[in-house]
This record gives C-alpha cells, sequence and structure tokens, in this order.
C-alpha cells in the first residue's frame, strides 16, 4: 500500500481533529428535540403506586386538599392509571381511570366511578385542555406529552437549584394547542424538567410549574413534589406524592372495573 | 292538588330531628374516632346531615322539608368485609324511623366476589333511564323529582362476581321480593289509573316467596379498549304490579258502572344488552331489551282481566361529547308493543329523549347541570336545572327546580307541579 503523503496525512489529521471537536460540541450541546425525545424515554419502572396529596390554594390563599391513591402501569402499546379519591368525605371513593395509547393520533379511554351512582361510566378524553379534579393542571399536562407534538429548540443552559440545566423552547405544531409555547429546563444529570413556564395564546405567561423533590426510588428518578402557579388568576396546587413504590408487580388485571368499584 | 299539599307555617328543624341528629353526630365524633384508631384493621364510618326544603311555584306551598342523617359504616378484615347505611329521615316535621338503606357482607377472593344482605344493584349505561336496570326497584313516590341516587332501592340477595381478565359474570338470586314504590294516592305524584271509571282498588297480591319463586338475573360484562359491553337476562317479579279486574258491572245502555281492579305482580323474563364506545370526541352508548309477556292495561270490556300479555322492547341511543368546557349528552329511547292491540291503553311506539348540559366554574367548585326528559309524542318535558356550589370540602350549597311542561302525556301530567328547592350538604 502506498504511504500517503505528508501532506495528505496532515489534512487527514486536520479533518479529525476537526471532527473530533464538532462530536464534543454535540455531545454537549444536543439539539432540542433530542433532549425531549431522552425526557420521553427515561426509564420509568414498569408501575408505579402511591399516595397522591393534592393541595389547591385560590386567590386568597384558601386550601382544598385532596388525598388520592394511583396506581400506574405499562403494558405494551398503552399505559394504565388508577386513581381512587380517598378525600374528602364528599368524593371519597371516587374512581378515575385512564389508558393511553403509543399509537399516534388514538385517543385516551377514560372512565369515573361515582359512588353514589354505584355505575362506571365511559367519559369522554377530548377535553385534555381541561382542568384535572379542579386544580391548575390540566390533564394534558399530567400526560405523557408525545415529543413529536412540538418543535424543540435548545436555546441555552442555565442553572436551577444548583443543577445545570438544559433550556428548550417547545412551540405547538397544532395552532389549536392550549399553549403557546412552553419553556422547560431539563436537568442534565437527570434528564427530568426541573420547571417549566406555559405560555398562553397571546404569548403571555400563564403557568409556571416547579419541582421541588425529586428522589430516586428503586433506581428511577421520581418527582416526589411539584406545583403548578397560574400566574395570571393567581391560584396554585402543590402534589406529594408519598408511599411510592416501582414494580411492584401491578398487572393488567389491576385496572378494571372492579378495581375502580372496590377501590385501591 | 293544591289542597293535597301540605302547608308548613314557618321553615324549622323540627326538635325531635334536632335533638336525634345532634345526639347521633356526638356519638359520631366518638365512634369516628374510634374508626380512625382502627384504621388499618379497616373501619371507616362517614357519611352526610343534609336539609332540604322545597315549594310549588304556582302558589308557594311548601310540599318538601326533609332533613336527612345517613351514616355509612364498613369494617374490612382480610378478604370480608362489613357495610351498613342507617340513614336517619325527618319529613313534614316528623321524624322517621331509622332505615337501613343498605346492610350487607361482602366476601372476595382473587376471582371473585360475593355480597350478601340488602343491598343496591344497578346496572345499565343509560342516564336516567332504567332499560337494563332491572335488578333494584325504585322508589318513584315523587316521581323522577329525586336525585337518581335516591330512587333506587335494595334488594335482599345474594350477588356472585366471577372475574376473568377483562370478563366478569354478574349472578344474583333474590329470595325476597322488594317492589317499586309507586306514588301514595291522594299525593301530589298520584297516578290517574287508565280505566272508563274509577276502580276500586283491593289490596296488592304480593308475591309468595319460597325458595323456587325467587328472582334470577345474570349479566356478562366486558370492559376494554375502545369498547364495553354488557349482556343481561333476568327471570323476576315485575317491580310494578299490573291491575287485574276481579269484578265488573255493566248496566245496559249505561256501560260500565263498577269496576274492582286488584293490584298483582307477575313474572317476567327480560335479556337485553348495553354497550358504550368512544368515537373521536364522542361517547356513544346504546342499551336495549327484550322483556317477554309483559302485562299492558287495557279496556276492560275488551280484556277480561285488565290487561293483555305482550312482549315488548324497549331501547336506547345516545352520545356524550363535549364543546368549549360544557359537557352535552342526548339519549333517544323508543318503546315498542310488540303485537300490538288497539284497545290497550299505551300506544304501540313511545318515543322520548332526555338531553344534559353541564359546565363547573371557580375550579369546579361551582357546577350548573340542566337534565331533562322531553315527550316526543305528547310534546311534554320535564326540566331539571341544578346549582351547586361546594362552599368548602364539607360543605355544599344547592338549589335547583324541576318544571313540567306541556298537559298531557308521562310528564305533562304533573303541569300544576312545578317545584323549586335548596338545601344544603355537611359531608363528614
Amino acid at each position: 500500500m502506498k504511504r500517503p503523503s505528508r501532506k495528505i496525512a496532515l489534512l487527514i489529521g486536520a479533518a479529525i481533529v476537526f471532527a473530533s471537536a464538532a462530536s464534543v460540541v454535540a455531545a454537549a450541546e444536543p439539539t432540542g428535540a433530542v433532549i425531549m425525545q431522552a425526557v420521553y424515554d427515561r426509564p420509568q419502572g414498569k408501575d408505579m403506586s402511591g399516595m397522591l396529596t393534592m393541595t389547591l390554594v385560590d386567590a386568597k390563599g384558601k386550601e382544598r386538599v385532596r388525598g388520592i391513591k394511583q396506581i400506574t402501569g405499562s403494558f405494551d402499546t398503552m399505559d394504565k392509571k388508577l386513581m381512587v379519591f380517598q378525600s374528602p368525605a364528599d368524593v371519597r371513593g371516587t374512581a378515575f381511570m385512564n389508558w393511553s395509547y403509543a399509537e399516534q393520533g388514538k385517543g385516551d379511554d377514560q372512565w369515573i366511578y361515582l359512588p353514589a351512582l354505584k355505575r362506571v361510566k365511559r367519559i369522554s378524553s377530548e377535553g385534555r385542555g381541561d382542568n384535572f379534579m379542579g386544580s391548575d393542571f390540566t390533564y394534558d399536562d399530567l400526560g405523557d406529552r408525545q415529543p413529536a407534538e412540538d418543535v424543540h429548540t435548545l436555546t441555552g443552559t442555565e442553572t436551577v437549584d444548583g443543577e445545570a440545566c438544559w433550556v428548550v423552547e417547545s412551540v405547538p405544531k397544532d395552532p389549536k394547542d392550549l399553549y403557546s409555547k412552553t419553556i422547560t429546563w431539563i436537568s442534565k444529570e437527570k434528564t427530568v424538567g426541573l420547571k417549566r413556564d406555559y405560555y398562553d395564546k397571546r404569548g403571555t405567561l400563564l403557568k409556571t410549574l416547579r419541582i421541588s423533590s425529586i428522589e430516586s426510588i428503586s433506581g428511577v428518578w421520581v418527582i416526589t413534589k411539584t406545583e403548578m402557579r397560574n400566574e395570571q388568576k393567581k391560584t396554585s396546587t402543590r402534589m406529594e406524592f408519598s408511599e411510592v413504590k416501582i414494580d411492584s408487580g401491578l398487572v393488567d388485571g389491576d385496572f378494571t372495573e372492579r378495581a375502580m368499584t372496590k377501590g385501591l | 292538588m293544591k289542597n293535597m299539599v301540605m302547608a308548613f307555617p314557618k321553615l324549622r328543624l323540627a326538635k325531635s330531628f334536632a335533638l336525634a341528629a345532634s345526639t347521633v353526630l356526638l356519638v359520631l365524633g366518638a365512634v369516628q374516632a374510634r374508626a380512625q384508631e382502627g384504621a388499618q384493621e379497616g373501619a371507616t364510618l362517614n357519611g352526610y346531615a343534609r336539609t332540604k326544603v322545597g315549594a310549588l311555584v304556582e302558589d308557594g306551598a311548601y310540599f318538601l322539608a326533609e332533613n336527612t342523617l345517613d351514616l355509612r359504616l364498613s369494617y374490612s378484615a382480610g378478604d370480608a368485609a362489613f357495610y351498613a347505611n342507617p340513614v336517619l329521615y325527618e319529613r313534614e316535621g316528623e321524624l322517621a324511623l331509622p332505615e337501613l338503606r343498605e346492610v350487607y357482607i361482602d366476601l372476595g377472593g382473587e376471582f371473585f366476589d360475593l355480597r350478601m344482605g340488602k343491598q343496591q344493584i344497578i346496572w345499565g349505561k343509560g342516564d336516567g333511564v332504567f332499560i337494563t336496570d332491572i335488578v333494584s326497584p325504585k322508589n318513584l313516590s315523587r316521581f323522577l323529582v329525586p336525585d337518581f341516587e335516591e330512587l333506587r332501592l335494595a334488594v335482599t340477595g345474594a350477588r356472585l362476581d366471577l372475574y376473568a381478565d377483562a370478563h366478569s359474570l354478574e349472578l344474583v338470586w333474590l329470595p325476597w321480593f322488594t317492589p317499586t314504590i309507586s306514588p301514595a294516592s291522594g299525593s301530589l305524584w298520584a297516578l290517574s289509573l287508565a280505566f272508563p271509571i274509577s276502580p276500586t282498588i283491593q289490596a296488592a297480591v304480593l308475591p309468595v316467596m319460597e325458595l323456587e319463586s325467587g328472582e334470577y338475573f345474570a349479566k356478562y360484562s366486558y370492559m376494554g379498549s375502545s369498547f364495553d359491553l354488557s349482556l343481561m337476562g333476568g327471570w323476576f317479579w315485575n317491580d310494578t304490579p299490573a291491575f287485574t279486574v276481579i269484578s265488573q258491572v255493566l248496566t245496559p245502555g249505561v256501560g260500565l258502572t263498577s269496576l274492582t281492579v286488584e293490584p298483582e305482580y307477575y313474572r317476567t323474563l327480560a335479556a337485553g344488552y348495553a354497550v358504550s364506545g368512544t368515537l373521536g370526541p364522542l361517547v356513544l352508548r346504546s342499551e336495549g331489551a327484550w322483556y317477554g309477556a309483559k302485562r299492558f292495561q287495557g279496556n276492560p270490556m275488551a280484556f277480561a282481566d285488565g290487561y293483555a300479555e305482550k312482549d315488548a322492547i324497549q331501547y336506547l341511543a345516545g352520545a356524550d361529547f363535549s364543546v368549549g368546557g360544557y359537557n352535552f349528552g342526548l339519549q333517544f329511547i323508543q318503546d315498542i308493543i310488540l303485537d300490538y292491540d288497539d284497545d290497550l291503553t299505551e300506544d304501540a311506539i313511545a318515543n322520548t329523549a332526555t338531553f344534559v348540559v353541564a359546565k363547573t366554574y371557580l375550579n369546579e367548585t361551582l357546577t350548573v347541570e340542566i337534565f331533562s326528559y322531553l315527550g316526543l309524542d305528547d310534546g311534554d318535558a320535564l326540566v331539571k336545572p341544578k346549582v351547586t356550589w361546594d362552599a368548602s370540602d364539607s360543605l355544599e350549597l344547592f338549589a335547583g327546580a324541576y318544571l313540567f311542561l306541556g298537559d298531557e302525556g308521562d310528564f305533562g301530567q304533573y303541569d300544576d307541579n312545578d317545584g323549586v328547592y335548596v338545601g344544603a350538604k355537611l359531608s363528614f
């Protein structure tokens, strides 16, 4: 084999150095889409159970507290969630179940059980923008939004609570979406969003989401304390998860009409 | 009809109820504390106290003054549980004897649940319509005016549920018969019997309950992605009686001059289905049933017994959807008498619709809902608007009305009974 000339060798060497440098830059600054996909694909365990305490705070500071037992599970191409209200007394025993699908465009299946009526009723899942149980979270806020639904742009890096974060701006592809854009601060170490700002249709800040506690449970990063504040209505909702268990062996049969009527 | 309305000089919480309620609430505090201490053993006690006052629109006469103390006590240990729902009523100033709305024992296993005792069993997928909801009878003493949860009566018997993944089979055996409560004669809601002359009504003949004369029901259910399905059947005593002609006197040249009838409960065979599913933004549902040898009242001159036995079909088709934060529900219901005879009192086909719209405000603390029955053949309707405000997590204030439109038909016959009500409910 003919050895390359010195000049060619220099050129190849320069190219290798340039390529290496470029890959270092790419590794340090992935695209917004790559980051959001990584957040979406982050290991979350096959199932999770726990107690959710939801505190609704109105503009005058008056608090209402809801206690909810919750289980979630991933089965093939669908995720299932069952929530049973433990308190307050007037909604005790009310259950809500949601099945969501990986298939693009396939709507969720949802049911509600009202103890007073003793009947499980299938309900419409189209109200993704509706508030969840009177809180400042919409159903969409609480769901796993598909990254492909937005155009993501990495706008910079910042430090939040001492953690280095990527800052990603996400603009919905659907102009009818509830928000005009969201900005998310994502921990580089945990690949978890630490805070998110939601902007309304006019581009004005509507809500801010803050994560105040993340715990590693069974090797999975779990958000255990979070607060959503509506900056326009001056209301807020705190969510706190306790008694969290990951991969406790929940099966498909735990998400049934029987479970809704009997409670967890 | 107005003279039948009980007049109340002023609204007050009767001393008897106040005393009884305060005593029960005091005991309740202690029991609830014990229940909470024993939470590990699965003891719970909750319920509500409610006051409700209603008046007729036309003359302002009070026709409803009701205080209720509703307790739900449950205790579970392992796979067994006990539940009791005693209720204390004070109506129109009179304290009624406490009643046990439900009391039963549950036994459960991995693949089954067995419930024995007095219990409500609710079937069907329709709202405000009871096509396949044939197990628990209804309390129609105030027609369809009360909330739906208060219309249903408990039955006494055993219910076995068997489970296999998304499939379940429910078997019900009722050795004791519980009839539907009809409006009392002379009350605001008294039904006018469709006989040519006013009959003499004898005491009702209740079924003789023996082991072989019990009621039997079965329901298969499937809950799955995109749709839910139930198939049901029953061999049971009809909860409302047919009026059998005991004697009649025909006077030449005059016609029927005397008629004596006897309310008689009879057996019916029924089979039906209920299905609901999601189609885009719509939740669609349908429910239907065939009833065998159902008795329909008719001209006693044509039917010696005063009724004819006919098969009948009832079904509904409906949809729920949301627009702009408003939740809508529409249902169309049709009743068909097969092999129809012109001498029957009811029409061969009856068409009804229901319409509901609901919206919440103030972070779901304020709910406004209007539920309506629409009689499509007689142009009549029952409209039930209701506003509920959760003043706190435990205190609910509500106000509503029931407005009857039209002059005839199932709803128009009560055109003079338009009413309004207000109330408060304290949950604990």
